[in-house]
């Protein structure tokens, strides 16, 4: 992964997409996708390739953990790196997640440089 | 059997344990490693692998711990060593003895540290994140508040005001259905996105609030504390409180007020901390009820039985007693709101500044006029240029179908009216001690959105009637052998260029002899006028009439449907009443689609040109001779099909010199306005068509008689008759 690769965002609340384009900016990411819910998600994933997913967990319509179990089950899907956000207060639910393969979490509000730690993590083990 | 899975699961373990090429765990790994134990977990119930499973417990809860953060990886990778090579030794001794010699608790309690959840303020000060979510916050609250991004806060209230308005309908429909997961959760979402964002943009109140409603419902979802009317205001309070301070940031962007408002939520946050302690309180009250109603010898106490079970229904399992009382209603409010997410995920939209967009839409205003000049001056040329005629054809194609989208581009659905209508309805239910089920019925309707605010007003006043005095009290109800809890109604849907507006209740229905009664009270109608019933309803619109028998904090004060009637007017609207006694009252409002076009009659008076609203016009005609007369002290009169009614000359109120001065070889429009009929007197029709909107601007907007003016298909400006003002007008000129 470098910086062309493409990311995908999914969070049904468009400010805090918004919020995670700019830090991704920061840390030097500029090819980024946003999708509103798991089900776009899973479609955008679908149509193109992308190389890093970062998804918030309390979304309508599909959770990103049934996205996160969705994109696992996917034969084509299932190697793309998957970055949970997550709430301090619902940290708990965490270990869900990480059952049905979440690379990491993130817990809101993070900055720019916790973003790319995370990141940088995430990637290092694929390489 | 067993012991085989269990030896491939630890073979798994370890195998993927010596892969580890840091001396650290990843999550995705430990996610591994987790389910591979949850294997071994579940053999608890068999006696010879009880222990090793045990040990496989310990060794999960150590995981989840080190995923949490409360240890470090590097703890986490030695313990987890140890318990592997734990688990090997235990499976290899059953494997050959048939049972395990080696105990679980010597490991268990080298463990112990790292499994054991450590105290809450203990918890807060590891993990790299949490440290930064308070460092955060505290560092700017000693600096002056500063907006670091206003284009990403101007969203945020945007779309933070929006997910608040979602709140209100959800919050509805989980009252109705307390025990619905599905409408805790979709409350609970709004307050959680609002305080994730608001973490990042250090809006420390507002993420606290939201904070604590959201831990609330999250308590509620559960199930340690009940989802009872208390809980639906203490959400309703805080969502409004929310809405104030994120609201107060446009100020801050403005330069209005140098820091976001502080509200005072101090008491809000004690009932929420209240709610531990009192989860039931609303049950006693109504338990209460039923006590006095039994004591008073109104119900027997099977009825009593009845209702209470129904009236605990509302605070408490609301979802199964609808169920069984209506089974499509509980599966409509459903569905609707399934229709409502699917659309949140179908479309695809983008923000636009409305004063953008109103310009734009005027322009497209202009361009038709501009364009209906051009081609009758094409007409007049009377030219044979057919490239040039099918030209213009096709250009007027586009134009028209350009002001339509640009017209709908404005249209926004009615939900979030009715929502708030429903909102008050069930406020004023609670506050007057009735019981009350709100429907809602086409909330997908568009209207223009100038149009929104303009019918919040007149609606308000028609709900509060409706639960006021349209709807009895529970009591009455059930003694008239109507089911306790009252229906209210809202439903919108188009009709011609209308939108149209019900609202309905299941109450007792409009009095005629009290109307009548009031209205000779009252001295506004005389002892022996016949009325037919539309007349009697329509009395209510007179001003100062009020037929409530009691006068409440919110209506009743003899204001009201006057000014209702009022607003609809201006608005170019209709209000029609229907109602049976005994069995409800249906007001049904009729509002144009949008204020920036008008249907209209286009007359001409001499060389003049005016445009009369066609919501006002009940007929036109042309009079004879004999419908003509004069009345001492009421001037001129026509009879119109038995009714006698004033004529008004409207070459006489704007001073024009008309083609025709006798009423019977000119045209008469009967024109209705404020509860009165006149003939104006008018030389021609020339067509009915929609015309735009301009506003004579400066110092000509509030001329009476005329709303605006209309600059027509020849280029030449019309005049949009103002019924009402028009008829003052005419009135003092008689006197």
């Amino acid at each position: 992964m470098n910086n062309d690769s493409k990311i995908l965002i999914v969070d049904d609340f468009a400010t805090m997409r918004k919020v995670i384009r700019n830090l991704l900016k920061q840390i030097g990411y500029e090819n980024i996708v946003e999708a509103e819910d798991g089900v776009m998600a899973l479609a955008e994933l679908r149509n193109q390739k992308i190389e890093f997913v970062i998804s918030d967990w309390n979304m309508p319509n599909m959770t990103g953990l049934e996205l996160l179990r969705e994109v696992r089950a996917d034969s084509n899907l299932c190697k793309t790196p998957f970055l949970m956000i997550t709430a301090e207060s619902l940290k708990e639910n965490v270990v869900e997640a990480v059952k049905a393969g979440v690379d990491n979490y993130i817990v809101k509000p993070f900055t720019a440089e916790i973003l790319n730690e995370k990141i940088g993590k995430i990637v290092a083990k694929y390489q | 059997m067993n012991s085989d899975n269990v030896i491939e699961n630890i073979n798994k373990i370890t195998s993927d344990f010596l892969l580890l090429d840091t001396l650290s765990i990843e999550i995705r790994m430990a996610g591994k490693f987790l389910n591979s134990l949850e294997e071994i977990i579940a053999l608890d119930k068999d006696p010879v692998l009880k222990d090793l499973s045990r040990v496989a417990k310990g060794i999960s809860v150590m995981l989840e711990n080190m995923i949490l953060e409360r240890l470090t990886p590097g703890e986490a990778y030695e313990a987890f060593e140890k318990g592997i090579s734990v688990m090997q030794d235990m499976s290899e001794d059953i494997l050959a003895t048939g049972v395990c010699r080696i105990p679980a608790d010597q490991y268990l309690g080298a463990l112990s540290p790292f499994i054991d959840a450590p105290p809450e303020d203990e918890k807060r000060g590891e993990g790299i994140q949490e440290t930064h979510e308070s460092e955060i916050p505290s560092k700017e609250e000693k600096a002056e508040f500063k907006i670091q991004d206003e284009s990403l806060m101007k969203d945020f209230i945007t779309e933070g005001l929006e997910y608040i308005g979602e709140i209100e309908i959800n919050i509805l429909n989980l009252e109705q259905n307390p025990d619905n997961k599905e409408y805790i959760n979709a409350v609970f979402r709004p307050f959680h996105s609002i305080k994730g964002v608001a973490g990042f943009l250090d809006l420390k109140e507002i993420r606290d609030l939201s904070h604590d409603l959201e831990t609330l419902l999250d308590r509620a979802r559960n199930n340690e504390i009940n989802v009872n009317p208390d809980l639906i205001d203490v959400v309703l309070e805080g969502a409004d409180l929310l809405k104030e301070m994120i609201g107060s940031l446009n100020d801050v962007i403005e330069g209005v007020r140098s820091e976001p408002a502080i509200v005072n939520n101090s008491e809000l946050r004690k009932k929420i901390a209240s709610f531990s302690e009192e989860p039931l309180k609303e049950e006693k009250g109504v338990k209460k009820l039923g006590t006095i109603l039994v004591e008073d010898g109104v119900i027997t106490t099977e009825i009593l039985e009845k209702s209470l079970q129904k009236r605990t229904g509302t605070s408490k399992k609301i979802g199964e007693t609808l169920i069984e009382e209506g089974r499509a209603n509980s599966k409509q409010v459903l569905n609707a709101l399934r229709k409502q997410s699917r659309q949140i995920a179908d479309t695809n939209t983008i923000r636009v500044d409305v004063k953008k967009l109103d310009d734009f839409v005027d322009m497209i205003g202009e361009l038709v006029i501009t364009h209906s000049m051009i081609k009758q001056n094409i007409m007049l040329l009377k030219s044979d240029d057919r490239k040039l005629m099918s030209d213009i054809s096709q250009l007027s194609g586009i134009t028209s179908e350009l002001q339509r989208t640009s017209t709908s581009l404005r249209m926004v659905p009615i939900r979030q009216t009715f929502q708030r209508m429903a909102r008050l309805a069930r406020d004023l239910a609670r506050n007057a001690g009735k019981d009350l089920e709100i429907q809602m019925v086409g909330e997908d309707t568009e209207i223009d959105r100038n149009m929104v605010e303009e019918i919040y007003n007149p609606l308000v006043h028609m709900v509060r009637n409706a639960v006021d005095h349209g709807l009895e009290s529970s009591e009455m109800r059930i003694e008239t052998g109507k089911p306790a809890r009252g229906l209210l109604r809202l439903k919108a849907f188009h009709k011609g260029g209308s939108i149209i507006i019900e609202i309905s209740d299941d109450g007792g229905g409009l009095c005629k002899e009290k109307i009548l009664g009031k209205a000779r009270d009252k001295g506004l109608i005389s002892g022996e006028d016949e009325f037919s019933d539309q007349e009697i309803y329509r009395l209510l619109f007179l001003p100062g009439f009020s037929t409530a028998e009691a006068v409440t904090d919110v209506s009743g004060r003899g204001v009201g449907m006057d000014v209702v009637k009022q607003t609809v007017d201006t608005l170019r609207g209709k209000i029609e009443i229907k109602s049976i006694e005994g069995e409800g009252t249906t007001f049904t409002i009729f509002f144009p689609l949008t204020m920036a076009i008008i249907d209209g009659m286009i007359v001409r008076v001499g060389s003049e040109k005016y445009i009369i609203p066609t919501t006002a016009i009940r007929r036109l005609l042309r009079p004879s001779k004999e419908n003509y007369t004069r009345v001492v002290g009421k001037g001129e009169m026509l009879n119109v099909m038995g009714d006698l009614m004033p004529l008004l000359r409207l070459h006489d109120v704007f001073e024009v010199t008309p083609m025709y001065r006798n009423p019977w070889d000119a045209l008469v429009v009967v024109v209705d306005a404020g509860n009165r009929s006149k003939c104006v007197l008018v030389d021609e029709v020339l067509e009915k068509g929609e015309v735009v909107i301009k506003s004579l601007g400066g110092d000509f907007k509030n001329v009476k008689g005329t709303s605006g003016g209309a600059i027509l298909g020849d280029g030449n400006v019309g005049l949009i008759i103002d019924p009402e003002g028009l008829f003052e007008l005419g009135e003092g000129q008689i006197l």
